[in-house]
């Protein structure tokens, strides 16, 4: 396991977390810990643990065993705690019909009891020219982008974000990690999901890899390639000093598309 | 700032999102006032259970001074829609056709002699017409025994004195207006919740509102709450409706009236939230909502009374909440009884209601 290697405090601290559906383990002893203002990436294959951990740590779902503290909260004794100082992005989200974007974070704002500048918020997205829409008439990226501005509402220290690029153009998905490094450096904490390593290896301080409910390894990123590398690990071909998207990108340009 | 009251009120603010959704919503509003205001229009306009004018054709094969006064007489009287130039043949002819409920035969002997055949006169009535055949039948029997006291010149008779009394002539739109009132607070509050509640769940919106830390009691308050105005609000529209355009005076204590709305509005919306516990989807919830409502809607005498039913099905029909919801408000809205006079179908309401809010509660879910 690894330790805290600076003083900052643990925003996350999980104990052999345990959760069982029917006969299968879905979380199986899962025990990691996120330091304040990291960002923290869950990857694995489909059904590996990823979603079921979040939500447990979200208080959204409760375990058959062990223990999740966040921010100092058991979230277990108090989950409505826990949400008031988190942001979560579930992975499909949908909202109220028949009212417009800035209606739909006042609602959300209030929620938390707080008053908010729903125009701010959209313009961080860059979804202020739609703030009369109504959530079905934006486009995929529009709604991630637009449920990135509703986690916000309450101004969270830490921001769950499952799978917040499944589906985007690569230019969505760019206009994304910049939001999440913007994140990082206003302080706050980020634990996402992800099933794209050259997401996790841009954003990650550091990874927790799971698979069938267990977390196989865990570190930094470039510590685990190094590790891998030094037990004789050689790919096949050497790296490319350019890839296909970064062909697409250099024709099709880095601004968001989705008007 | 009452926005900021609001707006740092997880409840208020939920409750006005809900009203804004509610409000918004062209299908709702057309199943919940349109609808309802379209039916109150056409009964109203078309008002086919008022007693209507007694068609009479009389055919005076007589001709004589006997004749033409007992013919004098009744169209002096101005009860009947008179015919009065058609053959025999003609008016029977009419007769079966319906045009007619009474033909007068007066035979060529009429008042020719004192011999009793001679005083008939034959009168062919509409069997399907029964009390206006019988109506006209006295009213003719009425003109002859004057004629006969005339005849016969007895000074003293005994008389009616009649006397106008301005009475409240009930038609089909005052029978069917309390009807209409409790079927429309029925389809809102059951299909309104069923469908919403389902979809809320089904496209993860619930699932969002319960990542923040909102307690599910000020989302539950926000859904009742609306549905409820809604219900006193149909109430208001189809009862000023009908007011101001057809007439019907309101006996009853408008509070009262309210009252009943907002009782059978809780009813049928925990039925809502019971439906859509029970059900997964929008494509369940809506047959078992349609499966509940229709026979509802034909058994709980909204559209006729119920004492036209055959005894077994009245029996169940008696029980149903509709019935008790559609009779209370017709005896306190029509009838201007007391809403404590009506403590039977109050109570039978509120049996229904702790029913139908166990049972929704037993069936909740919220994913």
């Amino acid at each position: 396991m690894p330790q805290q290697e600076t003083d900052s405090p643990n925003i996350i601290e999980v104990h052999d977390l345990r959760k069982s559906y029917g006969g299968l383990k879905a979380v199986d002893g899962v025990s990691f810990s996120v330091r304040s203002g990291e960002v923290f990436g869950i990857l694995g294959p489909n059904g590996a643990g990823k979603t079921t951990t979040v939500e447990i740590l979200e208080g959204m779902r409760v375990p058959d065993s062990g223990t999740a503290i966040v921010n100092g909260i058991d979230v277990q004794k108090d989950p409505r705690a826990v949400k008031a100082v988190i942001g979560i992005q579930l992975q499909s989200s949908a909202y109220f019909d028949r009212m417009s974007l800035t209606e739909l974070l006042d609602v959300m704002g209030s929620l938390y009891h707080r008053e908010i500048d729903a125009m701010a918020l959209l313009e961080k997205v860059q979804l202020a020219d739609r703030a009369k829409a109504l959530f079905k008439e934006l486009s995929g990226g529009q709604k991630q982008r637009f449920s990135i501005a509703a986690t916000l509402v309450n101004d969270p220290v830490l921001l769950f974000l499952d799978e917040p690029t499944t589906g985007l153009d690569p230019q969505a998905r760019r206009h994304m990690w910049g939001l999440i490094k913007q994140f990082k450096e206003e302080g706050r904490t980020v634990l996402l999901t992800t099933h794209y390593m050259e997401e996790a290896e841009e954003l990650c301080d550091r990874v927790a890899i799971m698979d069938h409910g267990k977390i196989a390894a865990m570190d930094r990123p470039e510590v685990l390639v190094a590790s891998l590398l030094s037990r004789g690990f050689e790919k096949e071909r050497t790296e490319k000093l350019a890839n296909l998207e970064d062909v697409f990108l250099d024709l099709t340009g880095r601004a968001l598309r989705d008007a | 700032m009452l926005n900021r009251f609001i707006q740092t009120n997880p409840t208020l603010s939920l409750t006005r999102a809900s009203m804004k959704i509610w409000f918004r919503d062209r299908q709702a509003i057309f199943w919940t006032f349109f609808l309802p205001l379209v039916l109150i229009t056409i009964f109203g306009m078309l008002d086919f259970g008022a007693f209507s004018t007694i068609g009479l054709g009389i055919v005076d094969q007589a001709n004589n001074d006997s004749s033409r006064r007992l013919i004098d007489d009744i169209r002096d009287l101005n009860t009947f829609d008179l015919s009065e130039t058609l053959s025999e043949e003609e008016e029977r002819e009419a007769l079966l056709d319906g045009d007619r409920d009474l033909v007068l035969i007066i035979s060529p002997e009429f008042g020719a002699s004192q011999s009793p055949v001679q005083r008939q006169v034959t009168v062919l009535y509409n069997q399907g017409q029964a009390q206006e055949a019988a109506a006209g039948q006295t009213i003719i029997q009425h003109v002859l025994d004057e004629m006969t006291f005339a005849e016969v010149g007895f000074p003293d008779r005994y008389s009616i004195d009649a006397q106008p009394v301005d009475s409240r002539n009930l038609r089909f739109i005052d029978f069917l207006l309390p009807g209409v009132v409790a079927m429309s607070i029925m389809q809102m509050g059951l299909f309104s919740v069923a469908f919403n509640f389902v979809q809320l769940k089904s496209r993860g919106i619930l699932r969002r509102l319960l990542a923040t830390p909102v307690r599910p009691a000020s989302f539950l308050f926000a859904q009742v709450f609306t549905r409820l105005v809604v219900s006193i609000l149909q109430t208001l529209v189809l009862i000023g409706l009908a007011v101001l355009a057809f007439d019907v005076q309101l006996a009853g204590n408008l509070g009262a009236i309210i009252l009943l709305a907002l009782l059978g509005g809780a009813v049928f919306v925990s039925m809502g939230f019971a439906v859509s516990g029970w059900a997964g989807s929008e494509d369940v919830a809506a047959p078992v909502a349609n499966a509940i409502a229709l026979p509802m809607m034909f058994l709980s005498g909204v559209f006729f009374p119920r004492d036209t039913m055959p005894e077994p099905l009245r029996a169940v029909a008696d029980f149903l909440p509709l019935s008790y919801l559609a009779d209370a408000l017709r005896n306190v809205a029509i009838d201007g009884e007391t809403l404590w006079s009506q403590w039977g179908d109050v109570l039978g309401l509120t049996v229904w209601l702790a029913v139908t809010f166990l049972v929704a509660v037993r069936l909740f879910r919220w994913e």
